[in-house]
């Protein structure tokens, strides 16, 4: 059976990638988050990259299989393989507003709307009939309206806790997301085996979770 | 490689997705694209060119308006649109419906090895120019005409140079029919699904358990298996014939020597929607996308207005290219006079090498020893040093014992044939040149 590169990702889903390649006896220790690649078993290896670039490498061939947000996956409409859905990262994208201004939504007049998820964000307020201007901005969202630069964010919510800190209230839901395990679209025939024996050790671990 | 700062300018760049091929590299490609040539002619296919321009109608016509939006488009004086051609089956469904097939005897057996245009997202390493080199085989039905095309399909990858091709072969009419008594919300969302290759859940979506079960499993699901899964879920004739029709096949490609590089694979769904029966994509060890694709597509040259069958597949040559290890030099011999005395016996051994086909360089030499190193750095085979009525030839390069010999210019040439032809006899090696 020809080995796998797995792609996983740093920041948010990192702790539990780890947990649940330690628990499928792909890797041995928990790595330094700021490895890059990491030997698996049998020859096979692990790449450790930005959340961003999974589905980059996976795309290209790079990496085999990656673990990835459903939230990259829907912005970034990569041509991969989304083979399961993984149970942890869960996550809510929400459209937030200044507390008190909550009409806006329904509102006709021209609403900017700050996200680091521009197509994701332009295919909601498409199907919302809602007139928008999107601006693409990469952290810390909350900051957009406190200084005019958006009249609105759209931006994974937790536990609500920053939206509360920063007086932003939720009026809608975008998306629900977890971590999902994504295949490469020749590595599924050419690897079939490997790519098989993965998605069946993954299934039990994903279920005891 | 060194980079030099060059001038920032637009004129000195070249936008983005395009590229210049430098001789080495060019030379990389025109191999294949050779290999590729013989092995469609060798089959019978005869190849067509059609211009890279059309009416943005005839491409959207053949091609579905999903396409509008990759075309590179071009406006006429008189504001008509035109658009650069994104694949040639659309070209050649115009170019066969309108004008070959009216009046063919028989079916038609057509290949194409040109250039297509399409927009690419920014960033993702695609190239909006590429060759594609294909066949079409018109005004024929069934299971042959298939098999032949994918049979096709493995041998060209494999004289291209890909050592363990796999073509993965599925069925339009499975999946249509499997989906088909589901309601048309279900099946619209399902189809956008399968599009997106979004699995993970996929069961929820559909009502009947087994179906949603099946569909899970799909992309999985190759080879035999395949088949005996997908009987338990298809319910009516046209879903039952088109998994005969599969096992039928890969029976046929037994027969045509090239069964086990060939796989099922139900969850093929291809971008362009002008297909209607076998769909197929093929493989090669280090490329993350596929090399080539292709199928039947009954409906096409109907829509030009000739109904036939069609069948046929686009191989992505810059893709076999980037997988195919450097071959051998292009330059068989490299010949430099000693002076103007020399020059003229000098050149007309240039001309008999190269009415045998053979790749020469003829120029004026100071001495043997820098005609050598000219020779070195060419890449060529054969290096041959004429002054007056003699000639020095040494072989460079080449399987078999050192060849140097002083010969008169005239026998100069037979020196190389008998050389090769030895070479020929002991090894499997290609032909007397090289290329």
């Amino acid at each position: 059976m020809e080995p796998l590169t797995l792609a996983i990702p740093t920041g948010r889903l990192f702790p539990e990638a780890v947990a649940l390649l330690q628990r499928l006896r792909l890797l041995d220790a928990p790595p330094p988050e700021r490895a890059l690649v990491l030997p698996g078993p049998e020859g096979g290896r692990i790449l450790v990259a930005k959340p961003l670039d999974i589905l980059t490498y996976v795309e290209h061939g790079a990496a085999d299989a990656g673990i990835v947000g459903q939230d990259l996956l829907l912005e970034q409409e990569a041509d991969v393989y989304e083979l399961a859905d993984l149970g942890f990262g869960a996550c809510r994208a929400v459209v937030a507003v200044p507390a008190g201004r909550e009409a806006l939504l329904a509102g006709s007049a021209p609403l900017r709307v700050a996200t680091r998820y521009p197509r994701v964000t332009a295919r909601f307020f498409e199907q919302a009939r809602r007139p928008v201007e999107v601006i693409v901005l990469h952290g810390a969202l909350e900051l957009a309206p406190q200084v005019g630069l958006a009249d609105a964010i759209v931006d994974l919510v937790m536990t609500g806790r920053t939206l509360r800190a920063n007086r932003l209230v939720e009026v809608a839901e975008v998306f629900r997301s977890t971590a999902r395990l994504v295949v490469n679209r020749v590595s599924l025939r050419l690897k079939a085996p490997g790519v098989r024996a993965l998605l069946e050790a993954v299934a039990p671990a994903v279920q005891a979770t | 490689m060194r980079l030099r700062p060059g001038p920032r300018q637009r004129w000195a760049a070249l936008p983005r997705g395009l590229r210049d091929l430098a001789p080495a590299e060019a030379a990389r490609h025109l191999r294949v694209v050779g290999r590729l040539r013989a092995t469609f002619r060798a089959w019978g296919y005869r190849e067509v060119l059609t211009p890279a321009l059309e009416y943005l109608e005839t491409l959207v016509h053949g091609g579905g308006p999903g396409i509008q939006d990759r075309l590179f488009k071009v406006v006429g004086r008189r504001g008509e649109l035109l658009a650069l051609r994104p694949d040639l089956t659309v070209s050649i469904a115009r170019l066969a419906a309108t004008r070959l097939l009216p009046d063919a005897a028989g079916p038609l057996r057509l290949a194409y090895v040109a250039p297509v245009y399409r927009e690419q997202e920014e960033g993702r390493g695609r190239l909006r120019e590429f060759t594609q080199a294909g066949v079409e085989r018109l005004g024929e039905d069934g299971v042959d005409a298939d098999a032949e095309v994918i049979a096709l399909a493995v041998e060209a990858l494999r004289r291209a140079g890909i050592a363990r091709p796999v073509v993965t072969v599925g069925h339009i009419g499975f999946l249509d029919d499997a989906l088909g008594a589901l309601p048309p919300e279900t099946r619209d969302a399902l189809v956008a699904r399968l599009y997106r290759k979004q699995f993970a859940g996929i069961e929820a979506t559909v009502p009947h358990r087994h179906l949603g079960a099946f569909l899970r499993e799909l992309p999985l699901l190759q080879g035999g298996d395949a088949l005996a899964a997908a009987r338990a879920v298809v319910r009516t004739e046209r879903g039952e014939a088109a998994l005969a029709g599969l096992e039928a096949l890969l029976g046929r490609l037994e027969e045509h020597g090239v069964g086990e590089a060939v796989a099922v694979d139900l969850s093929i769904i291809r971008d362009f929607s002008y297909y209607t029966g076998v769909v197929f994509e093929g493989y090669g060890a280090g490329s993350g996308y596929p090399l080539l694709g292709g199928g039947r597509y009954d409906g096409l040259l109907a829509a030009f207005g000739t109904p036939a069958p069609a069948t046929g597949f686009a191989l992505g040559v810059d893709r076999v290219v980037a997988l195919v290890a450097d071959g051998e030099e292009e330059l068989d011999v490299l010949i430099a006079w000693a002076g103007p005395t020399a020059r003229a016996s000098a050149l007309r051994l240039a001309r008999g090498l190269r009415e045998t086909g053979a790749a020469v360089i003829a120029e004026p030499g100071r001495s043997w020893e820098e005609t050598l190193d000219r020779a070195g750095r060419e890449g060529a085979r054969w290096v041959m040093w004429v002054d007056g009525d003699g000639a020095r030839v040494r072989r460079l390069r080449g399987d078999g014992p050192a060849v140097e010999r002083r010969v008169p210019v005239a026998g100069a040439a037979d020196v190389v044939a008998a050389a090769d032809a030895h070479q020929v006899a002991a090894g499997p090696e290609v032909g007397a040149w090289s290329h």
